[in-house]
Formats: structure tokens, sequence, C-alpha cells
């Protein structure tokens, strides 16, 4: 034991000396490199923070933009930091304002966070910011406006849209031609599809996940005529009968057409392999997924928006990430930083991010760029997740967002679970979601 | 001793002073706050602005909250005696001398070596509906209830239980193992030669002598059942429909998604207040029964 | 076969069948991880691919940086432990040995500690840790549990237990305060030292929520905290064999050095204990 104890303490003087080295290590190359920046004119160096989760190496691609960056303006250094997901960008974001400590001058955060942010005190408009960039009405015309949708509030741009996405609708074209059906173009169609190419204890005919409910339940609201969200930001849809009418599409894919499994579907992590695998003939996901679908799948993959209630009519919503410019930090730094976020929106950029993510490409010219045509030609369903955009309605984002939000999860799966009925349900969602919204009018 | 009257409160004074900073300080902040009303997402509430005690009266007054106190009972209360009865279970089958019994204890114990959130994507995994094994399991031995663990109002709490229940039993039973092997082997030679059957020596002999164990690790599996939610943000998010929000998850949205530091403040001065009750009596109970402590 | 025998196997089996129930998520998540990573698992096809890969291994090392991850979480909990060991004897010693006044009261008022998850206080706690100016090092996230109640609480009840005459001897041999403690108090501890010691560092090496706030970057993360890029599902959907090779790459080598020590590890307990 004596043995254990000497060895132990022996340990521990060796790592808290590595530990006392590591910090004077770091604060070394910080102090040699100030007196060789002040050759340059004005040395910038600014913190961005992002999110990644194992989608794709989002670290490597970015850091090699961070590089092209750096040579184009050789005084502004980026340092990124990379965290988990999103929440944990926004938690880092808060405890770092809360805790008084100094922000970063920029960071990747959910484009429905707008108002909380706002709200906060945490970011700052983007308009004059802007107005620093040569062609700023082309850039931002250039931008998919349902991206935009999110940014603006009070008659201010407060985000760029970067990491984006929206909902579709993958589903197996081989199985479809086999069965002799095509494409649904309805909820009637789309039900009576998911009904035939279902195989009890085989195969589902859609996968539709509702573990975190609202942004794949947006399509079919939507779908029906009536988004939960307006252009006001307090007041939300809940209750509007073509939401409930929505909703019960949901419930009849299951309960009368036996198509999808009962309930609220905590699969969203399972859903794409399902259907790569061919145990679901369709899912409703993100296009971030199309990536992996593709390369797992040995069949020919569609990709569609959601089908509406009218025959003809589609929908779909986007989602992803927006860059934001925090408050507090040096007036240097928040341009540098718009500068950073601009380069990175550059058609030949946005182009190179999207073809290695997955994600869409924010810009329309980025699907002129030669790299963009080639990825194209090869992965034609790209330029499907591109168009559905065209059906795309504004995300939830309100006041009083993450409430709100959880007063809609709560009883959206009590009517998917059948707890509730969905009329009751959604009255009282939205009851409890006004009441929560009383203090924001 | 006498002529050193300060030194035993210089011994205490570093745990004291750490005590002081990163406990009760913030614990005093947490109840003053608590009587403001303050919300990061509000303009006009961004400072705090007082509030009586309304922030508790609401509270109270929420089914919500109920609802998720309701959840954390069950979820304390359902776990803890179950993960401590099975530690003890294990720790006396495994507490024999047979070939290969490090691989028993590994089989046992390994769930404890595994990160929260690492066991909670394991078991995310494995709970998946269709083709989980934890589903084609309980198929094989005849289940054809619902499957889908996490998202169904019914299970998703108890999912999350099962979690904890197969992380820490292992744990504990370390801890009684220990005691077990320290326990004195002539006492059961006595008793075997009194004819006392298996249950009567564990009932007479092991656990009364076990029970500075058993207080020890109830204590334990206490405090961790309230203060671990790592399984809860991966695979449940605390719904369906708040159906597996606890205690500590609430606190998290309250004070993270909703952004209301006045409620979040209440909510974690209420968190204490029960935890207090709970440790309290535990010790206090321990403490009682052995009056030579002092 | 005499009755003892039968019995003997009877038990053997029921361990044996348990046993395999427990491990079989761990024992499933590394057939996992073996897949390569373009063949996900499926309805009826949970087991093996068509080959075993290193694919996901290999993959899971290129998104995040592990070694450093490992060489933070060892650091952190032998930084909490070590830091513990000291302040947690001094204090149950004085708390043990001496009657001063105030003892019940300064007892209690440590105790709190025990009682308040560090969790709830998060973010007060950040505060504190951002006026200390120590955000983002490992040395912030051990620091508010250097002092611990619990480890008092436990060692005060050991050295209470401890008979009287044996230290009574001590005093009158002209030992010091602290020659007592390292000669009568800690060696007649040793079991309970080893409780705690297991118990902290399991729980450091298990925490998640506060090691992912006070740290940003991977310089500071321990493993828990920068696994989070891999329990996230993204806007993708979840890669099992990715995730479970991430996590056997967590767990790996702790499951090795159980098995390896776990006899020296059970038999620390019983005989320190004994003697």
């Amino acid at each position: 034991m004596k043995k254990t104890l000497i060895m132990f303490l022996l340990l521990t003087l060796v790592v808290t000396g590595g530990l006392f080295a590591n910090g004077k290590k770091e604060t070394a190359p910080a102090a040699s490199a100030a007196p060789a920046a002040v050759k340059k004119a004005e040395p910038v160096s600014f913190e961005i923070y992002y999110p990644v989760a194992v989608d794709a190496p989002i670290a490597k691609i970015l850091n090699g933009y961070i590089k092209d960056f750096q040579a184009q303006y050789p005084n502004i250094t980026v340092k990124p930091v990379f965290s988990g997901g999103y929440g944990d960008v926004k938690t880092a974001v808060q405890t770092t304002f809360e805790g008084g400590g100094k922000a970063p001058a920029m960071a990747v955060m959910l484009a429905t966070d707008l108002y909380d942010l706002i709200n906060s005190d945490y970011i700052v408009p983007l308009d004059s910011l802007l107005s620093t960039i040569p062609d700023k009405t082309a850039y931002l015309n250039d931008i998919f406006p349902s991206f935009l949708q999110n940014s603006k509030y009070d008659g201010k741009i407060w985000s760029l849209p970067f990491q984006r996405s929206a909902v579709v609708m993958y589903y197996n074209k081989d199985l479809f031609k086999a069965a002799g059906l095509t494409a649904p173009d309805s909820w009637d169609s789309l039900a009576a599809d998911a009904q035939k190419l279902t195989i009890k204890g085989k195969r589902w005919g859609i996968e539709w996940p509702s573990g975190w409910p609202y942004w794949l339940f947006q399509p079919l609201a939507i779908g029906a005529g009536q988004n939960i969200i307006g252009d006001s930001d307090t007041t939300v849809y809940f209750n509007n009968p073509k939401v409930i009418d929505a909703v019960k599409f949901y419930i009849s894919l299951s309960k009368k057409y036996h198509a999808t499994p009962a309930g609220v579907q905590g699969s969203w992590g399972a859903a794409p392999t399902n259907f790569a695998k061919g145990s679901t003939a369709m899912i409703v996901h993100s296009t971030g997924s199309l990536t992996g679908i593709i390369k797992q799948a040995n069949f020919d993959v569609g990709v569609m928006p959601i089908p509406g209630k009218v025959k003809g009519t589609y929908a779909s919503v986007p989602g992803g990430g927006n860059f934001y410019i925090l408050k507090g930090t040096p007036k240097a730094e928040q341009e540098a930083a718009l500068k950073f976020a601009y380069f990175v929106t550059q058609p030949k950029y946005a182009a190179d991010f999207s073809t290695k993510t997955g994600y869409i490409a924010v810009r329309k010219s980025a699907y002129n760029e030669p790299e963009m045509k080639a990825y194209l030609a090869k992965v034609p369903q790209a330029a499907d997740t591109r168009d559905v955009l065209k059906y795309a309605g504004k995300e939830l984002s309100l006041q009083n967002l993450g409430q709100v939000r959880n007063i809609f999860h709560k009883y959206l799966q009590a009517a998917y679970n059948g707890t509730m009925t969905p009329e009751a349900a959604m009255a009282q969602a939205q009851k409890e979601a006004d009441a929560s919204l009383k203090d924001f009018k | 001793m006498k002529q050193k009257k300060y030194l035993p409160y210089v011994l205490i004074l570093p745990t004291f002073i750490f005590v002081t900073v990163f406990t009760v300080w913030p614990t005093f902040l947490s109840l003053y706050k608590s009587f403001f009303k303050q919300r990061l997402n509000i303009a006009r509430f961004r400072e705090p602005v007082f509030y009586g005690i309304k922030n508790y009266t609401q509270l109270f007054q929420n089914p919500e909250f109920i609802n998720v106190l309701k959840n954390t009972l069950i979820y304390v209360l359902g776990t803890v005696p179950l993960t401590v009865l099975a530690a003890f279970i294990f720790a006396q089958m495994l507490n024999n001398k047979f070939k290969g019994i490090g691989y028993f204890r590994l089989a046992f114990f390994h769930p404890s070596i595994i990160p929260m959130v690492s066991a909670a994507t394991i078991w995310m995994f494995f709970l998946t509906p269709d083709y989980g094994l934890f589903n084609s399991a309980l198929t094989f031995l005849g289940y054809s209830g619902p499957q889908n663990w996490t998202a169904n109002p019914n299970l998703a709490l108890f999912a999350v239980m099962i979690i904890a229940f197969w992380k820490n039993a292992g744990y504990y039973m370390i801890f009684y193992l220990a005691g077990l092997q320290n326990l004195p082997t002539n006492i059961y030679e006595a008793a075997r030669l009194d004819g006392a059957g298996y249950l009567r020596t564990t009932f007479a002999i092991t656990l009364p002598l076990l029970k500075r164990s058993t207080l020890f690790i109830s204590t334990i599996a206490f405090i961790s059942a309230f203060q671990t939610i790592d399984h809860i943000f991966v695979l449940t998010k605390g719904g369906p429909s708040g159906r597996s929000t606890v205690l500590l998850y609430y606190l998290w949205q309250t004070r993270f998604e909703n952004l209301n530091i006045g409620k979040a403040s209440t909510i974690t001065v209420i968190l204490i207040v029960t935890l207090l009750a709970f440790t309290l009596s535990n010790i206090m109970l321990s403490e009682k029964k052995e009056p030579n402590n002092e | 076969m005499s009755r003892k025998n039968i019995k003997h196997i009877f038990l053997f089996l029921i361990i044996l069948i348990v046993a395999l129930l427990w491990i079989t998520p761990v024992i499933w998540s590394f057939v996992a991880s073996l897949r390569p990573l373009s063949e996900p698992m499926g309805r009826g096809d949970v087991w093996f691919g068509h080959r075993l890969s290193l694919g996901s291994y290999i993959k899971a090392f290129s998104l995040a940086p592990f070694g450093r991850y490992y060489l933070n979480t060892l650091i952190l909990v032998t930084m909490v432990l070590s830091v513990q060991l000291v302040t947690v004897t001094l204090a149950a010693f004085a708390f043990a040995h001496y009657k001063f006044k105030g003892q019940r009261l300064i007892f209690t008022y440590i105790l709190l500690q025990m009682m308040i998850p560090t969790t709830a206080l998060l973010v007060p706690n950040f505060s504190t840790i951002r006026i200390l100016g120590i955000y983002d090092t490992i040395l912030a996230i051990g620091i508010p549990y250097f002092g611990s109640a619990f480890g008092v609480f436990l060692l005060r009840q050991a050295f209470l237990s401890i008979p009287r005459a044996l230290v009574d001897a001590g005093v009158m041999d002209g030992c010091s305060w602290w020659q007592l403690v390292r000669h009568i108090y800690v060696p007649s501890a040793i079991p309970t030292f080893t409780a705690f010691a297991i118990s902290s560092i399991s729980w450091h090496w298990n925490e998640f929520l506060w090691p992912l706030i006070i740290t940003k970057s991977d310089t500071a993360r321990p493993l828990t905290a920068g696994l989070v890029r891999f329990t996230q599902l993204g806007e993708i959907g979840a890669q099992w064999s990715l995730l479970s090779a991430a996590t056997m790459l967590v767990i790996f080598p702790l499951l090795i050095a159980f098995l390896l020590f776990q006899r020296k590890f059970i038999q620390g307990f019983l005989h320190s204990g004994l003697k």
C-alpha cells in the first residue's frame, strides 16, 4: 500500500507539474506574436464559436477556410472554438455574458434563436457592418429568401445564413416503381402509397420522427394551409382547425393506414439508416442526412418536399444555423468577423461547403459554380434539396421560443400518443402558449 | 493538544473555504435571486425586479411543476432502493471463490466506468425500436407491448430508470463486496453450527453488519439520483409531453431554454431543500444509532 | 455429486445468465463499432457486417482529439483526488480528534456541500470561475470539488471508529498531531480512503454538465464533454458504428485496467482493513 501511495504522489506531482508547464506554454506564443504583428497595420484577432456534430469533418473544413481567409487578410487572425452542438454554443455564449467574460465576436447559432438573443442583448444588428461590403444588396438578394426569414426583425438584419438545411421527404424510387406507384402529390396519395408499401413486421410505408416534433410537423401544418407561426413574433396558431387537421393526418398514418409506427416516433437517429436499409419506404428528415443516405442506399433515392393536403401542393421548412455577431466585442473584431462571414459565403465557398457537408448552399449563385455543377451531376438529389426551398414556410421562431416550443411539444406528443384528442391538445397548447407570451406583448 | 487551540480550525480551513465559495455562497445567491423576477429574454425584466414569494406560489400552482415533482419522486424512489438491493444481491452472489470470478465482477462493474453520456448513447442504440436487442430480447421472452421506449409516455421515465439501474448497481456492488469481505468469518461459522439458514444469516448477521456500507451506498445513490440527468439529455429530452422531466432537468430547461433566472433560482432552492430533507434524514438516522460517536 | 456441488453449479448458472444480460449492451455496441461505415444495421441484420472494419475508429479519431481528452480526464481526476485527500484528511482528523467550540455547527455547515448538488449551482459558480480567471482550464473543472464534505463525513466516521486507546497511546508517546495522522489515523482508515478515492474518481470521470459549461476548447475538455460531438445526432441520423467506436475508445482502457487490477483492487479493500 505504501508503494502505491508513493507512486500516486509522484504521479500527482508529475501531472500538476505538467499542468503548470502547459499554462506557460500557452501564454508564450501569444507574447512573442504580438511584436511581430505590430509591423502590420492593425492586427485583429477574433474568436468564433462553432458547433460541430459528427455530420461531417466540419472543423477540418472550417480550418481550411480560415487559412484561405487569413492568407487574404494577413492582419486578421481567426480563432475557432468548436463545441458540441447548437445548444452548447448557445449555452457557452450565455454563460460567457452572464459570467462577465469576454464574448467571442461571432458565433454560429440556430436561426430561430433570434428573439432570445436580441432580448438578452447578446447580439448586434448587422446593417451598419454590412454597409462596409461592396455588393450589399446583390449579396442579400442572392441568399435564398427562406433562409433569411429568421434573420429579420424590427427592420434590421441580425444574422447571416450559413449552415442551412430543410425538411424533405426521402422515398425509395425502386420500391415505388416495383409497386407501380409515382411520387405522392397529396396527403391522400401519400397515405395510400405508404399503406401499399407497408409489409407488416418487415417494412414501414413511412417513418416520421417526432421525438423533437415541431420541425418535422411544420410542413404538415403548412401543407394543411396554416403554419403554426406567422409574421407576428407573439402569435401562434396551434388551435387553428387546419393545424388540428395536420395533427389528425399524422395520427391517421398509423391509426387508419397502419403505415407508420404508432404514437411518438423517437427515431430521428435510426430513420435514415432504416430507410437506406429498405426497412421503410419513405422518411421525413433533414436534407442534412442526404449524403449519408446516398452512401448507404443501394437503390434510387428520391428527394421531394412534403405533399400538402390539396393535390399538387407541397411544403417544407428550413432549419440550421446562422452567423451572429456578438455584443461587447471591439468594433474592429466585429468588422473582421463580418468579413469572414462574407468570405465563407462567397459562391465558391458556399458551393464547396455544400458539396462537402450536404448542407444546402445559402446562395443561389453557388449553384453555378463548376464544382457544384460537377457535384450535381453526380448527386442530382442535391438539386432537389435546394428546390424544396420554394415550398418552405417560416420555421417556428418567436419571443420566448424555448417555453413556447416546450408547450407545443408537450401537447403535440400527447395528441400523437393518444393521451389527448388533437382538438383538446391543441386548445390547451394555444392557451398555455398565449399565457406564456403575455409578458412579451 | 490544549496549547494549540487554533489548530483544529486551521485544519478545517481549506475545506471550509472551498465549501463557502462553491456551495454556500452560490446557494445564498440563488435564495436571494428567487425573490426576484428576472427573465433574460424580456427586455424589461432583464434587470431583476422584486417579486416577493410569487415565484414559489406560481411554481406550486403550476400542474407542470407538480408533474415534475412526481416524476422526480418516482425516479428517485424507484431507482435507489432497487439499485442498492440489486447491488447487495450481486455482491452476495459474487462473494464466492471460483475461477474467473474477476470476469464476473467486471461484467457487473463495467457500466460504472462508462460515463453516463456514453451509457445513454449505447442504450439509445440498444433500445432502438424494431431491431434494438432490448426489444428482441423482450419479444423472445414473450413481451408484446410497445417498443418505442423513449417516446412512449408510459415508458420513457422507466427507460431512463433502467439505464441508471444498469449503470449503478455494479458500482454499489463493489462497496458491498468490500464490506462483505471485511466481515469476520467466525460469526458465520457459529451461525452455521447453530443451524441458521442462508436467509436468516443474511438478515440477522450480514445486513446489520453492513449497516455502515448501506448508509454510505444509499447516500451516494440518493445524491447521484438527483444529480444525474445526462441520460435524460441524450435519450428523452424530458419528453414525451414532459413525462420524463425530473427536477434538475426542469431547472436546466427553465434556466437555459426559457432564460428565466428568477424561476430557475427558485427551483434551485426547492431542489436544495428536497435534497437536504433526504440526506439529513438519512444521516440523522444513522448517527442516532451510534451513541459512541461524539 | 454432492448437494453442495449442485447448489454451486446452480448459483454459477444464475450468475452467468445475469452477467451475460449485463454485458449485452456494451458487447453489441462493440460489435457495431466493427461494422463498416457503409453497412448500417437494420432489421434482421444486427450483428456483424460482411467484413470487420476499423473504419469507424479511424473516423472517430479524426473527428476528435481523443488523446488530449484522455490526458485531460486523467489530470482532472488525479488533481481533484490528490487535493481532496489532503483537505479531507485534515478536516476529518480535526473533527474526530479534537473538541472545539462550534464543532457541530461547522460540521453541519460543511455537510451542506454534500446535499447541494454542484450541478444545481452551475450558473453562480460559473461567475466565480470567471472572477478567478480560470475559465476553460482543467483547474476550473476541479476546483469546486477541492473540498469534499462527503469525504470529511466518511473519514470522520472511520476515524471515530478507531479504538481511543490506540490514539491515547500515541498521545502519551508524545506524537505531534501530524504523527498521529500519519501513523495512527490514516493507516487504520485505508479502506475508507480507498472507497472515497474510487467514488471520487468515478464521479469526476463521469461528470458531464459542469465540464461542458466551464470549458469551451479541446485543450481543457475531458472525455465526457468531448464526446458530446458524437452523442448529438445533429442534422443527420445516428451512425451507430461511429458512435459505438467513440464510446469504445473511451471505455476500453479503463475496462482493461480494471480487469488487470481487479484482484488487487478488491483485496486492497480486504487486507488493509484487517491489519
